[in-house]
């Protein structure tokens, strides 16, 4: 029996180190987020394992200088590409197909046919040491295929750190520096690989470096995974009588108020008819979607910038559970909206992937609730003593937290000027009644 | 400590969110201007949480809105409130409206429910902090007019809300001098309604009296082309 040789060497070494790195992601990105069954995410995922199954065949085919899995080293990249690409457009666009993707297809092809072709992969003597190359026409598009899954990744780490919300914008930028080092920075040296072979390991160690920072970035914040270049404006749960039971805010709503709550009363004056249709409807606004979805016994709306596959499907999933977890009150026809705050674990639940907007910086001016809001204590008494109606009460209360200086002062001066103003009109009135009687 | 389910209910009773909360409440207390930035600092130094944790806290806070958005107003932002916009224009589109006539209106379009007077003065004092509209003060009526129109027109228009008033400045601006006491028959109305507006627009500079023994009234020259303008509109 033929004993195989090995051909250790410092890029056979770095090649495992790297599939290694692209195999932590890999395990990564399907351990850490709470979310698993999120389209984008599974064809990243599957990318990110062809590409380290790739990397480790690379170092297999160096280490015993073996041809046919240097070839099949290129082919995997084919799968890698592709998946990278449909997981990026789902993430773009919630849809599979892009010209990047019928291009890379037809790339794949070519390379497949091109892998065949005698001379394709060659063993040659560079580095100081024997090694598998690919060669010729193969390489050029094999080089191709790199650099547009390269593109693609580093389109994804800007779309990610442009819409990651502040309060995860640290993580989110230890991720973009990963994603360059491991994109833009790798296939720089992977060029000039072409001039100088040196450069192919520069080109791999950027590989491992940018893969462990990504890796640490979504181990930091799970979330940065899938991150949707959309806005989620709020959700609103009425009862099938229209009295609501529960709402979450993500941002501050492009959808007019008015809007938002009459498209809802409408769908529950259509209610048979919705359900019947599946009981899901989505309405285009100018300013938005609301996404309706009538339930036997609620109403669930969901105002976003976009309408979605991933969110019909949450927001189908959440009025499922909602009406499992408060089955009991809803058959007693509760309408206290304190016994509904428990949804919020179902919010968590189906919407874990929205991060809240409602705060754009850090340095956003925040407001205690009106409920735990103080006035000087003059004040609050003043105010008190001509406002009788609780919620009045915190609604003023609340603004004048937001209002120049003076502005409660002036609203006590105009409440008696015109309360004077009005005593002594009816003053006069009554006056005139009885001159003429 | 583990902070990753912080949207449970128990989470918000968790001893470190009440800790936090308290340290906002400090920061609102100090009339210093309270941001994440700053509650995340002090809050760090006060209570040793992991970046995460407190910024998860930070996060529950704002979900459950017991944190919300405090940028003061300015005269854009404070027009965003749906029922201070309808005062508004309510005030554009009736110039010279007092409280009452406001309030009833208000009343209307939002069937009587929300229109409490505390929340509409309330309003009012707003649009006249951020100088959207002014108000101007005619005997026992304070009316509240855009800030663009100026007081004597707004006077006049208040004034123009009554059927005799008008009746009287369209006779005067046609028939240009008449004897004050014929202006009732002229107009076919009772002759001590009449007497008391033709009084009030004489002392309000609109008309003026005129004659040996001032027995006649004219429009004020210096005003006619101002009143003829508004009479227009009407």
């Amino acid at each position: 029996m033929k004993k195989l040789t090995l051909y250790w060497n410092s890029e056979v070494i770095i090649d495992f180190m790297f599939g290694l790195a692209a195999l932590i992601s890999g395990i990564i990105t399907l351990v850490k987020p709470n979310t698993k069954n999120i389209r984008s995410l599974q064809f990243i995922r599957i990318s990110i394992f062809f590409g380290s199954l790739s990397i480790f065949l690379d170092g297999i085919s160096l280490l015993y200088l073996n041809v046919p899995i240097s070839i099949i080293e290129s082919f995997c990249t084919i799968p890698l590409a592709l998946s990278m690409i449909i997981g990026v457009n789902y993430i773009i666009k919630e849809n599979y197909t892009s010209l990047g993707l019928i291009i890379t297809f037809g790339l794949g092809i070519l390379i497949f046919y091109v892998g065949f072709q005698p001379g394709a992969v060659e063993i040659v003597f560079q580095n100081g040491y024997f090694r598998t190359a690919w060669i010729g026409l193969f390489s050029y598009l094999n080089l191709l295929n790199y650099l547009i899954i390269f593109a693609y990744i580093f389109y994804w780490g800007i779309k990610t750190v442009k819409n990651a919300p502040f309060l995860i914008k640290k993580e989110a930028i230890i991720f973009f520096i990963g994603i360059t080092i491991y994109s833009p920075i790798a296939s720089l040296f992977y060029i000039l690989y072409l001039f100088d072979p040196f450069f192919i390991l520069l080109s791999s160690v950027s590989g491992i470096i940018g893969l462990l920072i990504f890796a640490l970035s979504i181990t930091l914040e799970p979330k940065l995974l899938y991150i949707l270049p959309f806005t989620i404006y709020r959700i609103i749960v009425k009862d099938r009588k229209g009295y609501p039971l529960f709402d979450f805010d993500w941002s501050k709503s492009e959808v007019n108020e008015n809007i938002f709550t009459g498209f809802l009363n409408a769908v529950q004056l259509m209610s048979d008819e919705i359900v019947n249709m599946g009981g899901l409807l989505d309405i285009n606004l100018k300013d938005g979607i609301l996404i309706l979805h009538e339930s036997k016994n609620i109403t669930v709306g969901l105002a976003t910038s976009k309408s979605s596959t991933l969110l019909r499907d949450s927001v189908r999933k959440f009025t499922s559970d909602f009406e499992t977890k408060f089955q009991k009150k809803l058959k007693e026809s509760c309408h206290d909206m304190k016994e509904y705050k428990s949804a919020y674990e179902l919010i968590e639940k189906h919407f874990s992937n929205f991060p809240s907007r409602l705060v754009p910086n850090k340095s956003h001016p925040l407001l205690l609730s009106n409920t735990l809001l103080k006035l000087p204590q003059h004040l609050e008494k003043d105010i008190q003593n001509i406002i009788s109606d609780e919620q009045d009460y915190n609604f003023i209360k609340s603004e004048i937290f937001k209002s120049p200086e003076g502005s409660a002062a002036g609203f006590l001066s105009l409440y008696h000027e015109i309360k004077e103003e009005l005593e002594k009109r009816e003053k006069e009135s009554k006056e005139e009644n009885i001159d003429m009687e | 400590m583990r902070y990753d389910i912080i949207l449970t209910t128990e989470m918000l009773e968790h001893q470190s969110t009440q800790d936090v909360l308290e340290i906002a409440k400090e920061i609102v207390n100090q009339n210093k201007v309270l941001t994440t930035e700053l509650l995340y600092n002090v809050a760090k130094r006060k209570l040793h949480i992991p970046r995460k944790g407190l910024l998860n806290i930070i996060q529950t806070l704002l979900n459950r809105k017991i944190l919300v958005e405090g940028s003061k107003y300015t005269r854009d932002t404070v027009m965003v409130n749906p029922y201070r916009r309808m005062i508004y224009d309510f005030i554009k589109e009736n110039v010279g409206s007092h409280f009452s006539l406001i309030k009833n209106d208000v009343d209307f379009s939002e069937g009587g429910t929300i229109a409490s007077s505390g929340r509409l003065i309330w309003h009012l004092e707003m649009l006249l902090k951020f100088n959207l509209i002014k108000k101007v003060k005619i005997k026992n009526y304070t009316l509240f007019l855009p800030i663009e129109v100026s007081e004597e027109e707004g006077i006049f228009h208040f004034i123009l809300r009554d059927e005799i008033n008008i009746k009287i400045m369209r006779k005067m601006v046609v028939s240009k001098s008449i004897r004050g006491a014929d202006i009732y028959k002229e107009i076919n109305e009772k002759r001590e309604l009449v007497y008391y507006r033709v009084k009030n627009l004489i002392e309000l500079d609109l008309l003026l009296n005129e004659g040996a023994n001032n027995e006649n009234i004219i429009i004020n020259p210096k005003k006619y082309d101002f009143i003829t303008r508004i009479l227009t509109k009407l």
